[in-house]
């Protein structure tokens, strides 16, 4: 970042001769700020203030509390949903992480078909989530679809939405819809790997195996790390799927962060405590969050300067 | 398959088609029994038909008086289709200054854009809802539950989120281009709709399509802002697919059919624009 910074220093003097026509910011900065900045600073607000719906009318005199929506958050729920969210993000980033790259490799090579099989595999990716949760809770009924098979091979099935089942119903149902965005990460990191990369693994005459994982998968390295932050970071705050499997509340098994930060404030009405359980979310992000920007080249002021 | 082609594959026939045939029907036979279903009779996927006995599209004509999905699919359009137009007219704009200008911020704001797109949705609602709710005390305007109230909502995503898309693409447009322009003493105005806008069209379409989608496939917002008149198909969607359990009669043809109805628009959309959708964040301003 030091670079940068001296570089873009070194423009700005350049630059600065010219007019900068910084007002073409202020229709889009303006509303930014009313309706992003300004929530952002009234949530950190609302977390230290009793809020709830005696005092959500006149939110202005609602008494400041302090920490105390913290230490109450803490002492209820929170830690086994922090819990719940991150084991859930992490198994479904590590479950999905295969079958990406199985797909972009088994793709790689050009057959009759294959882009027929390009269009299967983004189908749970264009899916709306909304769509896929439901579609999959309709499935997943006690005489849904999915115990019909099983009953039919011999196995019950039981409740998949309710009990300690739920959790890894929740996973499963990630995995199926996630898994093609790994995928695509993985295939834009293939394509970046050099022709005389194969050819010389070719006259080497390597086997399939060592050339995969020795040749070809360190490409994958970066792009599917990238992918596995972003991954992370969209399974921890994915509402839309526990929320449509399950409903809010939600079973104690799938209580992730999102809904119970959702059904504090919105059914138990205690609005600040819910703000403050959805700082300490946005806490848990900003691990993850930070590594990703870290990763991302933020400055690339002009083409020429793209390194 | 030439001897070089052979050299190049990655793996061995037999285990390309293992792969291609397990991934393909890990997505394919839950899809197709959605589908199958979908055109079964509520009867028929009660009863544990995978195929149907009987094909109709009874489904598809009653979930218009037993669900309510025209009121949903509406206000999705109506709402989606402003936060694209709004976000990516501001977010050009805005990434046109954020990539061809430096100055004090301008990092924290890049920072911000990304950023921003992880913060929980959760965060964001409940001021947001505070503050909207709030407006009908201090202000006196009702925004809960209104069109324009679940736009605004909607822009807190989908603004930044736009803006960084174009951002992404407007950096990659060389700086000659508009250098010309300058020379004649053109206003920034005039070198932005005249120069810059025609170029990244294909963007602009892209960004706008995003923002449309994070529109429609939002239930978290719509859950919170919307009243029954003004709720989303993403809303309508989960309450019908909600009320299922413990009825008479459960009706998961039907639901199938809302379900895939709901998700036609944005399959349309990606077949539409898949060329815009795959190249136009790679493609370059000169060729």
């Amino acid at each position: 970042m030091t670079d940068d910074s001296t570089a873009t220093g070194r423009r700005r003097r350049g630059v600065s001769a010219r007019q900068r026509p910084l007002w073409l910011l202020a229709p889009g900065g303006v509303l930014m700020t009313l309706i992003i900045v300004i929530p952002l600073l009234l949530a950190l607000y609302i977390s230290l203030i009793d809020l709830d719906q005696y005092t959500l009318r006149r939110w202005l005199d609602a008494p400041f509390i302090g920490l105390s929506n913290f230490t109450e958050a803490f002492g209820s729920g929170l830690p086994h949903s922090i819990w719940i969210s991150v084991s859930f993000a992490v198994i479904a980033t590590a479950a999905t992480v295969p079958f990406g790259i199985a797909a972009a490799v088994a793709t790689q090579n050009a057959y009759r078909g294959r882009a027929l099989v390009r269009a299967v595999f983004l189908i749970p990716y264009v899916l709306p989530s909304f769509v896929v949760a439901t579609v999959w809770r309709t499935m997943l009924q006690p005489d849904g679809i999915v115990n019909t098979v099983l009953a039919k091979a011999g196995v019950a099935g039981g409740l998949w939405l309710s009990g300690p089942k739920s959790y890894w119903t929740l996973v499963l149902v990630e995995i199926w819809a996630a898994w093609p965005f790994i995928y695509l990460m993985a295939l834009a990191g293939l394509q970046s790997v050099d022709h005389e990369v194969y050819e010389a693994s070719a006259i080497d005459g390597a086997d399939w195996w060592p050339k995969l994982t020795r040749v070809v998968l360190p490409y994958l390295r970066g792009p599917v790390l990238l992918a596995c932050l972003l991954a992370t970071l969209n399974h921890i705050n994915n509402f839309t799927l526990p929320y449509v499997l399950f409903g809010a509340p939600a079973p104690d098994d799938v209580n992730v962060m999102p809904m119970i930060v959702y059904v504090t404030s919105f059914q138990g009405l205690r609005f600040g405590l819910s703000a403050a359980m959805a700082i300490v979310s946005l806490l848990l992000v900003a691990i993850p969050l930070f590594a990703y920007l870290r990763a991302l080249r933020l400055d690339v002021h002009e083409d020429g300067d793209r390194t | 398959m030439t001897a070089s082609g052979e050299a190049h594959r990655l793996l061995p026939r037999p285990l390309l088609a293992g792969v291609t045939v397990s991934l393909c029907a890990m997505v394919l036979v839950p899809t197709l029994y959605i589908v199958l279903a979908s055109l079964n009779t509520d009867l028929g996927v009660a009863s544990g038909e995978f195929w149907p006995g009987a094909f109709s599209l009874d489904s598809y004509s009653r979930i218009w008086t037993t669900a309510d999905l025209a009121t949903g699919l509406l206000n999705s359009i109506v709402v989606c289709a402003l936060v694209a137009v709004a976000s990516a007219l501001l977010g050009t704009m805005t990434a046109y200054v954020l990539v061809r200008y430096t100055f004090l911020g301008r990092l924290t704001i890049l920072r911000g854009l990304v950023g921003l797109q992880s913060v929980p949705g959760t965060l964001m609602l409940l001021p947001v809802f505070v503050l909207f709710s709030s407006a009908g005390n201090y202000l006196g305007v009702t925004v809960v539950g209104t069109r324009w109230g679940l736009f605004l909502a909607y822009l807190t995503f989908a603004l930044p989120f736009s803006t960084w898309v174009m951002v992404t693409y407007l950096r990659g447009l060389p700086r000659e281009l508009e250098e010309a322009g300058r020379m004649d003493g053109a206003s920034t105005l005039r070198i932005l709709f005249r120069i810059i806008v025609p170029l990244s069209l294909p963007a602009i379409v892209v960004s706008g399509i995003f923002a449309f989608l994070l529109g429609w496939n939002d239930v978290l917002f719509a859950s919170v802002l919307t009243r029954p008149e003004t709720h989303t198909a993403a809303v309508a969607l989960s309450a019908f697919g909600a009320t299922q359990e413990g009825g008479a009669l459960p009706v998961y043809s039907q639901v199938m059919a809302a379900a895939l109805i709901s998700a036609a628009p944005v399959v349309l959309l990606y077949l539409v624009f898949q060329r815009y959708l795959v190249g136009g964040l790679t493609a370059g301003g000169v060729k």
